[in-house]
């Protein structure tokens, strides 16, 4: 088997690198001219802490593999299709939840993720979305006054 | 004490929490049931329903949604061989096979009693032992808090299990430094938040437990669902649950497992970094020792191995609320949670709670109790008809969890980057757990590392620069002390093994 192909090595480059990334950023960290020479500034605590990322995941990368350590050969099986579309369904949602507002986001978001894990009875794409999402912005909106925008701007947003 | 028990009682049976409790056990044990959810996501999916009551009802109902969501886990273990959390899986050891036998409803009995003994004879010993260690925990300094703070990350590795100590730490140093992210607080500049206004108050907590946990472990579940085969199997044996009564013989045969395992649970509990999951393998491991020849049984359907793991899991979650409220300390994952919540209603647990609050100290603590009784009498006769909900497919699921998550997040900024950001870290999280890393570490790690970066802070401005105080205090030294050991635990424990062994082999070799 190929040298990095074990769960923990990939997991401990990904550190690594998440690591090294940290520890870039940290001179962009601005200290108080009065503050420089202190015993503790806001850059001490991440140096502290990237020092112990690197170092944490050189030594994984380094050690053996546990033996049940098949690396990535089962992934191929994972519905990641699926799970693609699902966060893509969120991210959409994030960006429409505003203009379109939350009654018809959440109905067009839940409905979307019904067809994506398969569901295509219409009975329950719409009977299990559209009262969810009417219901949950009347009890927010309605009875705990959180303020929620139910409809469309251009139908001027209700709520 | 006595008036502090009096007013925590006036606060619990109040008419609002007590349907505050059923609510929390009823709510909890139907999240917890659902495979792949567990406490955390149980009580980050709250958190936002609870803003608008007083801390004392909110607290009060998360207690509830805790214990509901340990018992539905139960419930998904014994019946689905799918525990919801870590801290069922050894219940699953023997409650799958007693289901698979046919005695699914014996074994949810058992279940619900022994969780009810733990939590009983834990919420007793909390009773006496909380409000002593508060009156102590009083003269701890910022010095003290920022070791024992430490000593709870460092016994996060060491709890981690053989293998993972690494990734725990690895995952504690993440969750510290996504802590890191928005404004300083002492000195008001900007860290890590590449110029993003979104950032400036930091990665909200909520935000990271929902993400991790709740969408987490739905993206899981559509990674990897369960084969049509498993699906029927599980269905057959929640239509078949049979009787739910013990016999005598039963329970004289349980009882004594359950005293052992209580008192084990709940010590085990109040160790930071160990919780239900350690406490519930470890009083599995002893009661199969005790149990001598029946000890074969273990594994094929005993009810002492469904007793003692269900009995230690419980008394634990209780032990684990004795540092998050005496010394503002989460020991867990869970707790953490609670912590959040806590601090979000503006209320600081540690020793001041005590005094500045008993209302909700005596009042979370006694709803604890009414927990148990709660789950006893009202989910027990329910759990035919809760069960069902396990038969609710994951097509229709799965996205409401999403839906659930999402806006339980949105509803409290209202800004979008959050949901944005959920997703990113969601998916980072689903990487991660494909790689075997364990999540809790780094929410523990995210929650304690503001506290113990601004009580490292208030030590050093009062010893003026210097860093004496680490060994100049006794109390702090001591601390350190024990989380260096507690650190070094796990690698002088695997270096004595194989050392062991190496010599073991040698003598056979010698011998041969």
């Amino acid at each position: 088997m190929n040298w990095l192909n074990y769960r923990d090595r990939i997991g401990a480059l990904l550190m690594l690198v998440f690591s090294l990334g940290y520890l870039s950023q940290i001179d962009n960290i601005r200290l108080l001219p009065f503050l420089q020479g202190g015993a503790f500034t806001p850059r001490t605590l991440p140096y502290v802490l990237a020092g112990l990322g690197i170092i944490l995941s050189l030594l994984l990368l380094f050690k053996k593999p546990p033996a049940d350590d098949d690396g990535i050969t089962h992934w191929k099986q994972l519905h990641l299709g699926q799970a693609f579309l699902l966060c893509l369904a969120m991210v959409i949602y994030g960006l429409t939840v505003r203009p379109l507002g939350f009654v018809f986001t959440t109905t067009l978001f839940l409905i979307a993720g019904f067809i994506i894990m398969g569901e295509r009875n219409w009975k329950i794409l719409l009977g299990a979305s559209l009262p969810i999402a009417f219901s949950f912005w009347y009890l927010m909106d309605q009875v705990l006054n959180i303020s929620i925008q139910a409809m469309p701007a251009f139908l001027g947003g209700g709520g | 004490m006595l008036e502090g028990i009096l007013t925590g009682l006036g606060t619990a049976f109040q008419l609002q929490n007590i349907l505050m409790v059923m609510l929390g056990c009823l709510a909890g044990t139907f999240i917890g049931m659902l495979p792949g959810l567990g406490p955390i996501s149980a009580i980050a999916l709250m958190i936002p329903i609870t803003y608008g009551f007083d801390p004392a009802s909110g607290m009060i109902l998360m207690a509830g949604v805790y214990y509901g969501a340990i018992f539905g886990g139960s419930t998904s273990s014994i019946l689905l061989n799918a525990p919801g959390i870590a801290g069922t899986v050894a219940s699953s050891f023997d409650g799958y096979p007693l289901a698979k036998k046919g005695f699914a409803g014996k074994a949810l009995a058992i279940a619900a009693y022994s969780s009810f003994s733990g939590g009983t004879i834990a919420a007793i010993i909390l009773l006496f032992a909380a409000p002593s260690l508060a009156i102590v925990s009083l003269s701890f300094q910022s010095s003290d808090y920022f070791a024992l703070m430490l000593l709870g990350l460092c016994a996060v590795a060491a709890f981690a299990g053989k293998g993972n100590v690494i990734k725990a730490l690895l995952m504690t140093v993440m969750g510290l430094m996504l802590a890191t992210v928005g404004l300083d607080k002492s000195q008001g500049v900007e860290r890590f938040t590449f110029g993003s206004a979104d950032l400036y108050d930091g990665i909200p907590f909520l935000l990271l437990a929902m993400a991790t946990f709740a969408m987490g472990e739905a993206l899981m579940a559509v990674l990897r669902p369960k084969s049509e085969a498993d699906k029927q199997k599980d269905l057959a044996n929640q239509k078949n649950l049979g009787s739910m009564k013990l016999s005598k013989a039963e329970v004289r045969e349980i009882a004594p497992v359950i005293g052992r395992s209580s008192i084990l649970g709940f010590i085990m509990g109040v160790l930071p970094g160990a919780g239900a999951t350690i406490s519930s393998f470890l009083a599995y491991g002893a009661e199969q020792r005790f149990a001598g020849e029946k000890g074969k049984e273990f594994g094929k359907g005993s009810i002492r191995g469904l007793a003692a793991p269900e009995t230690a899991n419980n008394a634990a979650c209780t032990g684990s609320f004795v540092p998050l409220l005496t010394l503002g300390i989460p020991g867990s994952g869970t707790t953490a949670i609670m912590l959040g919540a806590l601090i979000s209603y503006g209320i600081q647990p540690g020793p001041q709670l005590y005094t500045d609050n008993p209302e909700i100290f005596w009042s979370v603590i006694i709803s604890m109790y009414f927990g148990n009784v709660v789950l006893l009498i009202l989910n027990l006769p329910l759990i035919p008809y809760i069960a069902r909900i396990l038969a609710v497919p994951s097509n229709v699921l799965i996205p409401m969890i999403l839906f659930f998550s999402l806006v339980g997040v949105y509803l409290v900024s209202f800004n979008t980057f959050d949901i944005h950001l959920m997703v990113v870290f969601a998916i980072a999280a689903v990487v991660l757990r494909l790689l075997d890393f364990p999540m809790a570490p780094m929410l523990l790690g995210f929650i304690l590392g503001g506290m113990m970066e601004h009580n490292l802070r208030r030590s050093l401005t009062i010893h003026n620069d210097s860093w004496s105080f680490l060994w100049e205090r006794p109390l702090t030294l001591s601390i350190l002390v024990v989380a260096g050991l507690v650190l070094a635990y796990p690698l002088l424990s695997s270096g004595w093994q194989k050392l062991r062994a190496k010599r073991s082999t040698l003598g056979a070799g010698e011998g041969g």
